[in-house]
C-alpha cells in the first residue's frame, strides 16, 4: 500500500522534471546545446521562462478547477466552462484598450471582473440542476468572449492580439511575466492546500459542510475569491487557455482518488507537467506556433464529452 | 444533554415559518418530531444547530446559549439529503472530527481513532476504502450515522434519517441512534413514519404549520384527533406496549350499507378491517371488552354491542345485538367458538337467517369449535340452510355486492 502510494508520486514528480527538460530541450531554434553561447541565450532567455510560465498556468488552472468542482459540486465546472476566464480576458482587454495597460493593472482589472462573473454565475447556477451552472457559464462565457474580440477590434490592434487573448498562448513568455503570477499563484496554492480538508466537506454539499461547524458563507466567497485570483493571474499573462481544469483533476481523481488531501497536490503537479508539453507540441508540430488554446480545446472537448455522457 | 428551546419564531424571506415553539429535552432522551411536509420540521433543528437564527426565543444548551462555532462541538446534525460523492468512507467519517481541529485541519492519529470506533460502532469496520458512492443506500445513512458519532455529540439532531431505506435499514438505524442514546447522549429526530417515531421515541412533539400541536408520550399525542387535526387524514390507532400503530379508516361509507358482525375471539378482526377498509358501515356484537374483535372494531370507529369482560351475553345486551341484526343490510356470521356464554350470539344470528341477509363464514367445522352442546349444532345446521355459506374476507365481499343487487332501490352500490 505505502509502495503503491510512494510509487504513484514519484512517477508524478519524475513526469514533472521530464516535462520540464523536455520544453527547454527543444525549439524552433534547434536542439539544446550549452556550448553554444547563442543556444544560451535562447535557453534562459525564451525557453525557460516560456517552461516556467506554462508550469505556473499549469498549476494555476488544475487547482482553481479542482476547487471549483468541488464548490459546484459539479465534474465539468472550471475557471473556462464557467465564463471567468472570459471574465478576466474583458478586463484585461479593457485596460489594454484605453492604453492604461500596464502589467499591474492588467493583472487587477482581470481580478476585478473575474470576481464579479464568478459570483454572478454563482448566483445563477446554485439552485438548479446540475446543469444550470454549466449553461449559465457557457452564456456568460460566449458574451464575455464577444465582448473581448469587439474592445480589441475597436481599439485597433490586430487580429493576431484578438486570438491571442481568445485562444491563449505562451508566445510572450519573458521573466517579468513570471514575477507577476507567482505572487497570485502562491496565494491561492497555499490557499486551497490549506483547506483541503474543508473541500472534502463541501463536496458532500454545503448543509452537510455546515452540518460539521464550517461557516460555509465565508468559505463560499474566500474560494470564488482565490479561484478569480488564480484564473485572472493567468489569464493576464497567457490569455484564454481551457479545458485543463477538467483535464487534470480527473485525471488525478483516477489515480489518487477523491480526498483533496491528495488530490489537490497531484492536481498542481500534473498541471505543471502537462502545460508546458502541450505548449510543446503547439510550438514544434508546425513550422509556425498553434495557439496552445486551440491544442487544449481539441485535447479537452471530448474529455468534456466523456465525462457528460458518464454522467453527472 | 439537556436541551431547552424557549418561545422560539423564525422567519424565512419574511414568512414565518416557527412560531413559539417551546421544548425541552432531558439527558438520555429520544424526541421525535412529527408533522407534514413544510410544517418546519427542518427549520427547526436547523434553527437548533445555530445554521438559522431566531427572530425570537432562544436555544440553551445546558441552561447556555451558544454560537454557531462552539454548537458543532457538542451537537452533530445530519441533513436529510444523502449526499453522491466518491469520497471514500473514512474520509466522510473524519469530516466529524472537523469541529474538534483548530486550525489548519488535519486528522491526527486519535482522529483516526475516533473515526474507525465509529464505523465499529455502526457495524462497518473494513468498509474504511470504500468508494461511498458504491455503498448500498442503507450502508450509506449507516456512514452519516457513523460520521454523526465521530463529532461526539452530546445532542443529535437528525433530519429524516430513515428516509428512503428498506424496513430493516430503518430499524438498524433508529437501533443505532437508541444505543448512542442510552450510552449519554440525547436526539432530536425530525420523522414522517409515526409507528417508528412512536417505537423509538421517549417524547413525540407534533408540529402544524410551525406551531407546537402537541407535546408528550407517544400514546398521549398520537390520537385519531390529533392526526386529522395535523395530517388532514382519518386513522385508527392501536396502541401495542407503549408503542403505538396506525391504520388507515376509508373516509366514505358505500351508500351507508351496513353490515352488522357477529365474532368474538379474534374470528372477525380481519373481517371487520376488510369491511371498513371496503367503506361499509359496520357494527359487531355482542363482544367482551377487551377481546381482540371488540379492540379492533372500537378502533376502527365501528358501533359495538360490548358486555363486561369473562361476562356471560347478559338479555339487554342480547336485545341490542337483535335490534341491530334488524337493522343491517347484512350480517355476517364469524369463524367463532360457541360456549354457553355466547351462546346468544347465534341466535341472533338465527335471526339474520330468517331475515335472509345472513352469510356464514366457515371456516372450520362447528363440531371443533362447539362447546355449548347439540342444541348449539343444531341451530347452527338450521342457520347454514338459510344462509350464505363462504370460506374468506374476499368471498365475504362478493357476497355483499351478490346480496346487494337484490336490495330495494336506492341502496345499490356505487362499484
Amino acid at each position: 500500500m505505502l509502495l503503491v502510494k510512494f510509487v504513484k508520486t514519484a512517477a508524478l514528480l519524475l513526469a514533472c522534471a521530464i516535462s520540464l527538460i523536455l520544453g527547454i530541450s527543444f525549439g524552433p531554434a534547434g536542439f539544446i546545446d550549452l556550448k553554444d553561447p547563442l543556444m544560451q541565450t535562447v535557453v534562459l532567455d525564451y525557453r525557460l521562462p516560456r517552461v516556467l510560465l506554462a508550469m505556473l498556468v499549469g498549476a494555476s488552472l488544475a487547482s482553481a478547477g479542482c476547487a471549483m468542482q468541488a464548490f459546484f459540486r459539479n465534474p465539468l465546472a472550471d475557471p473556462y466552462i464557467l465564463g471567468v476566464s472570459s471574465a478576466a480576458s474583458v478586463g484585461a482587454a479593457l485596460v489594454i484598450s484605453l492604453g492604461i495597460g500596464s502589467t499591474w493593472n492588467i493583472v487587477i482589472s482581470a481580478f476585478i471582473t473575474s470576481l464579479i462573473v464568478s459570483f454572478t454565475v454563482y448566483r445563477l447556477g446554485r439552485h438548479g440542476e446540475s446543469y444550470a451552472v454549466l449553461l449559465a457559464g457557457i452564456a456568460v462565457s460566449s458574451f464575455l468572449s464577444g465582448l473581448t474580440a469587439i474592445i480589441i477590434y475597436f481599439s485597433q490592434q490586430s487580429a493576431h492580439e484578438i486570438i491571442f487573448w481568445i485562444m491563449g498562448s505562451f508566445s510572450r513568455a519573458v521573466w517579468q511575466k513570471i514575477w507577476l503570477i507567482i505572487i497570485p499563484f502562491f496565494i491561492g496554492i497555499i490557499y486551497l492546500l490549506l483547506n483541503s480538508w474543508n473541500l472534502n466537506a463541501i463536496l458532500l454539499g454545503e448543509e452537510h459542510a455546515r452540518s460539521v461547524g464550517i461557516n460555509v458563507e465565508r468559505f463560499r466567497k474566500e474560494l470564488i475569491a482565490v479561484t478569480s485570483l488564480l484564473t485572472s493571474a493567468t489569464v493576464a499573462v497567457c490569455g484564454i487557455i481551457g479545458f485543463v481544469g477538467i483535464i487534470v483533476p480527473h485525471t488525478m481523481r483516477l489515480i489518487f482518488g477523491e480526498a483533496h488531501q491528495k488530490l489537490l497536490p497531484s492536481a498542481i503537479l500534473f498541471g505543471a507537467t502537462l502545460m508546458p508539453l502541450v505548449d510543446l507540441l503547439a510550438r514544434t508540430c508546425t513550422s509556425g506556433e498553434i495557439p496552445v488554446g486551440a491544442m487544449t480545446a481539441i485535447l479537452g472537448s471530448p474529455f468534456f464529452l466523456y465525462i457528460l455522457k458518464r454522467g453527472l | 444533554m439537556r436541551l431547552e428551546i424557549r418561545d422560539l419564531g423564525v422567519e424565512l424571506r419574511s414568512r414565518e415559518i416557527l412560531k413559539n415553539v417551546t421544548l425541552k429535552l432531558e439527558e438520555r432522551e429520544i424526541l421525535s418530531i412529527l408533522g407534514p411536509n413544510g410544517s418546519g420540521k427542518s427549520t427547526l433543528l436547523r434553527t437548533i444547530f445555530g445554521i438559522l437564527k431566531p427572530l425570537k426565543g432562544v436555544v440553551l444548551f445546558d441552561g447556555k446559549r451558544l454560537e454557531f462555532d462552539d454548537i458543532a462541538k457538542i451537537a452533530a446534525y445530519l441533513p436529510q439529503e444523502i449526499p453522491q460523492t466518491r469520497l471514500r468512507v473514512i474520509d466522510i467519517v473524519l469530516l466529524g472530527r472537523t469541529p474538534h481541529l483548530s486550525g489548519i485541519r488535519r486528522a491526527k492519529k486519535e482522529d483516526y481513532e475516533i473515526a474507525l470506533n465509529a464505523l465499529n460502532e455502526v457495524g462497518l469496520r473494513g468498509f474504511e476504502e470504500r468508494i461511498f458512492d458504491e455503498l448500498s443506500g442503507g450502508e450509506k445513512q449507516k456512514v452519516m450515522l457513523a460520521r454523526l458519532f465521530a463529532q461526539e455529540p452530546r445532542v443529535m439532531l437528525l433530519d429524516e434519517p430513515t428516509a428512503h431505506l428498506d424496513l430493516s435499514s430503518q430499524i438498524e438505524v433508529m437501533r443505532l441512534i437508541k444505543r448512542r442514546v442510552e450510552n449519554g447522549c440525547s436526539a432530536i429526530i425530525a420523522m414522517h413514519d409515526i409507528n417508528l417515531a412512536a417505537t423509538f421515541s421517549d417524547k413525540i412533539l407534533m408540529l402544524k404549520n410551525g406551531e407546537v400541536h402537541r407535546a408528550g408520550k407517544a400514546e398521549d399525542v398520537i390520537t385519531p384527533e390529533s392526526v386529522r387535526e395535523v395530517y388532514g387524514v382519518d386513522v385508527a390507532v392501536r396502541k401495542i406496549g407503549k408503542s403505538v400503530i396506525v391504520i388507515p379508516v376509508a373516509k366514505s361509507s358505500k351508500n351507508g350499507i351496513r353490515v352488522h358482525v357477529i365474532c368474538g375471539g379474534g374470528s372477525g378482526a380481519e373481517i371487520i378491517q376488510t369491511l371498513v377498509e371496503a367503506g361499509y358501515r359496520v357494527s359487531a356484537g355482542v363482544l367482551n371488552v377487551l377481546d381482540s374483535d371488540w379492540e379492533i372494531a372500537t378502533e376502527l370507529g365501528c358501533e359495538v354491542v360490548s358486555e363486561a369482560p369473562f361476562s356471560d351475553i347478559s338479555d339487554e345486551n342480547h336485545e341490542k345485538n337483535l335490534k341491530m341484526v334488524e337493522e343491517a343490510d347484512f350480517v355476517i356470521l364469524a369463524n367463532l367458538s360457541i360456549g354457553r356464554g355466547n351462546l346468544k350470539n347465534l341466535i341472533a344470528a338465527n335471526l339474520a337467517a330468517k331475515l335472509g341477509k345472513l352469510i356464514v363464514v366457515e371456516r372450520s367445522e362447528i363440531r371443533s369449535r362447539n362447546f355449548a352442546g347439540e342444541m348449539a349444532e343444531k341451530i347452527y345446521s338450521e342457520i347454514s340452510s338459510k344462509s350464505i355459506i363462504v370460506k374468506n374476507e374476499s368471498e365475504i365481499l362478493n357476497a355483499i355486492r351478490d346480496l346487494a343487487g337484490r336490495l330495494p332501490k336506492g341502496r345499490g352500490f356505487v362499484n
